[in-house]
């Protein structure tokens, strides 16, 4: 009697094939995930590999064109050029006689060029990626869970 | 059946196991066999990285008002990849007469024979415009249209012609200031340097570091490249407005002249700024490969630092003011000239050979007479007298910031070459040398209150975006501030009651005339003499200090015929500069203000 209610709760052999199967193909699966995963990641940090190469080498080229035509405007700014486009536009040196000062209260004359800020001024550069979103797990249970409840509270009591 | 489909299973599965399994083991085989470990050593060492030379580009210089003087250039070098030529014929007639090359040469690198171990590639030509590749581009193109990968070898082909860009050194003012900037040798690309002026002396800071790193090619180790900052940049206290201007007055006084040469520096005497400094020759910068066939028998690069010369009268403002300065003497002392005076067994003599009775220490400075000034030396004893012109700096460098700086020892009492006679001779400026920056200096302490600025020529640093502002530094104070004032005061007189040809109108202005002559073998009395002139200006409060040197003038020997108006010409053009209004306007400036 026993025998046959077990006999009843067997199950059919496809269902028990599909499981073995099934469970078989289970490994296999996560593997081809991992695979895809560490392919899909390999292929995108090539890439950026790749591309921060190409960029190194723009960076390059940009910073040499802007060389180039800094150097380009000096020549075109030069004092003889300058001369000769004044002088193409009728300009002339003003005789001495002909000069007119006058006073601007305030004005203390021209000042000095700044090609670049001086120390000591903010240049205005903030970081690209928020703090937080640099902060790891660990790291933030540790700063969350840990330090809270570090010795260094205790002593303060 | 199912025991049979069993077993077909099984054994097709140990067969497929089996198969994987071999194949595994062959991996696991190569990857461990000294073949394979060989091979990737050597795929490591030859391919995994490249050493890559980084260098930086080399900072710019500008003037005072930021305007370039020295920058870089995009220009390109030509070469071919010998594997690839297919036709180097075309590539020789393409570039023949580009940059003066001959067909032949041309030809005799584009025709190297392709050597994988000694020859890949083969240089050509450097330094081309871009205007010249863009050319050079557009032929290849067509030709590559026409004749793809040049397989047709009756059709032309620049397949092959690679140009690799790169950055030169380039002088948009050509000449300008080119005593002063001194130049970068750019046609050496792997070891060029600063020579002379401000290339030379700042070359480090200018150059920056070079740096050799490793360029994994394994994308995936690139993770970040190295950032090589570009050398500073650096600008100075010259004012190319002024600088040009003071070149050309120099250079029609020489024609005017006929002399051999001429040199000018003007200076801020309150901070010891070089606001011109001008001599000759002056080389195209962008050739500076030329500088010995202009700089013939040892013509120093910069004469206002480099050359050494007696300087004569203007030298007695220093005497006078060391006389003053100790007491030795006052506006009140008196002096009979009688034409001679002797002293360690020699004559000394006025410059006209004449006596002119008894005179003021303003009528010695103002007829500039040899005899009293030898004798207001002797009266300040030698021990004081040279301890003056070592406080003044004389026998010392200044240490301006300029390559190639000379000096000529001052001979003390003490030294094997210092006879009694010198201290009456060097009191007029005779059997003294100094350069021009060297008494340009001395005697800016007489216009700023006694204290000496150290000379400049940098303004500011330019480095990793921030711009670094000098100080000026002061060198020595020499004489004290009544001093200063009272010779300034002199000096004015001096000029007025000579009708000076340097007198310049509405600008009240204090200076002295120097003719010294050239001794020959020792001999001194020939007609070629250094022609000079230092003055400053205005003489209430002092913004700038002009020295003219004028040698070997030809239509006159006379510093007061030939140096002074030249100082006049230069300071009438500068106080516009410098937006100096004249005396008139000045008061009448005041006199508003007072009313408002």
């Amino acid at each position: 009697m026993a025998k046959k209610r077990k006999q009843a709760y067997k199950q059919t052999p496809w269902r028990r094939q599909l499981r073995s199967l099934g469970l078989s193909l289970i490994p296999v699966i996560a593997i081809a995930v991992v695979a895809s995963l560490h392919l899909i990641i390999s292929a995108r940090s090539a890439t950026a590999g790749l591309q921060i190469m190409e960029m190194h080498y723009d960076e390059e080229e940009i910073l040499r064109q802007i060389a180039n035509q800094r150097t380009e405007l000096g020549w075109i700014t030069s004092y003889r050029e300058m001369q000769k486009r004044a002088k193409k536009l009728g300009y002339a040196v003003i005789p001495p006689e002909e000069l007119y000062y006058i006073q601007i209260p305030g004005y203390k004359g021209k000042s000095s060029v700044l090609i670049a800020p001086p120390p000591g001024i903010d240049s205005g550069h903030t970081p690209l990626i928020n703090d937080f979103y640099q902060v790891s797990l660990f790291d933030w249970f540790s700063d969350t869970f840990l330090i809270t409840g570090s010795p260094s509270s205790g002593v303060q009591k | 059946m199912n025991s049979r489909g069993f077993s077909r299973n099984t054994l097709i599965g140990l067969l497929l196991t089996g198969l994987s399994s071999l194949v595994i083991l062959q991996m696991v085989h190569i990857q461990n066999s000294s073949q394979h470990q060989e091979l990737s050593r050597w795929a490591d060492e030859e391919f995994s990285f490249a050493i890559e030379n980084y260098y930086p580009e080399r900072g710019n210089i500008y003037d005072r008002w930021g305007r370039l003087l020295a920058g870089s250039e995009d220009v390109y070098e030509v070469g071919v990849m010998l594997q690839y030529v297919a036709n180097p014929v075309s590539i020789a007639s393409t570039l023949q007469g580009v940059n003066d090359m001959e067909y032949e040469n041309i030809l005799a690198v584009a025709g190297k024979e392709y050597d994988p171990k000694k020859s890949i590639y083969a240089v050509i030509t450097d330094f081309l415009p871009s205007g010249v590749i863009d050319v050079l581009s557009e032929i290849k193109q067509d030709y590559e249209i026409e004749n793809p990968y040049g397989r047709n070898e009756k059709k032309p082909s620049l397949r092959g012609l690679i140009w690799i860009p790169h950055l030169k050194r380039s002088y948009p003012e050509n000449t300008l200031a080119s005593n002063v900037l001194g130049f970068y040798s750019f046609r050496d690309r792997q070891e060029g340097i600063g020579y002379y002026g401000v290339e030379e002396y700042y070359d480090n800071i200018l150059a920056g570091t070079p740096m050799e790193t490793y360029m994994p090619r394994n994308p995936y180790l690139l993770e970040g490249l190295p950032e090589v900052p570009a050398g500073a940049s650096l600008v100075l206290t010259i004012d190319r407005e002024i600088q040009a201007m003071v070149e050309k007055k120099l250079d029609e006084a020489v024609e005017e002249h006929e002399a051999e040469s001429a040199t000018a520096i003007v200076m801020d005497p309150r901070n010891g700024e070089i606001l011109a400094m001008a001599t000759m020759p002056r080389i195209n910068l962008n050739e500076y490969w030329k500088t010995q066939s202009q700089f013939k028998d040892n013509t120093p690069y910069n004469r206002a630092i480099s050359e050494t010369y007696e300087p004569g009268s203007v030298y007695k403002v220093l005497t006078m003011a060391a006389a003053f300065d100790s007491g030795t003497v006052d506006e009140e002392t008196k002096y009979y000239d009688s034409g001679r005076f002797e002293y360690g067994g020699s004559v000394i003599l006025n410059w006209n050979r004449r006596g002119n009775g008894e005179q003021t220490m303003q009528g010695c400075m103002q007829k500039s007479l040899n005899v009293c000034l030898a004798w207001v030396a002797t009266e300040l004893g030698k021990e004081d007298f040279y301890n003056y012109m070592q406080a003044f700096g004389i026998g010392k460098l200044t240490n301006i910031d300029l390559g190639g700086e000379e000096i000529w020892p001052l001979s003390i009492p003490g030294d094997s070459d210092w006879y009694p006679i010198q201290l009456a001779t060097n009191s007029f400026g005779q059997g003294v040398a100094v350069t021009p920056v060297q008494l340009a200096t001395a005697i800016s302490a007489v216009a700023n209150d006694g204290k000496m600025m150290k000379p400049h020529v940098l303004k500011a640093i330019i480095q990793n975006g921030q711009q670094y502002t000098t100080a000026p530094q002061v060198l020595s104070v020499p004489i004290k501030p009544e001093t200063a004032r009272k010779m300034t005061q002199m000096l004015v007189k001096s000029l007025k009651n000579e009708s000076s040809a340097a007198l310049v109108e509405g600008i009240s202005v204090a200076g002295k005339t120097g003719t010294a002559e050239i001794p020959v073998d020792g001999v001194y009395g020939t007609e070629e003499t250094n022609a000079s002139f230092v003055g400053w200006g205005p003489a209430e409060n002092p913004q700038f200090l002009v020295y003219v040197w004028i040698e070997r003038p030809k239509s006159s020997p006379w510093g007061s015929i030939v140096a002074a108006p030249l100082f006049r010409d230069i300071v009438q053009e500068l106080v516009h500069y410098l937006n100096i209004p004249d005396e008139t306007v000045q008061w009448q400036l005041m006199a508003k203000e007072g009313l408002e």
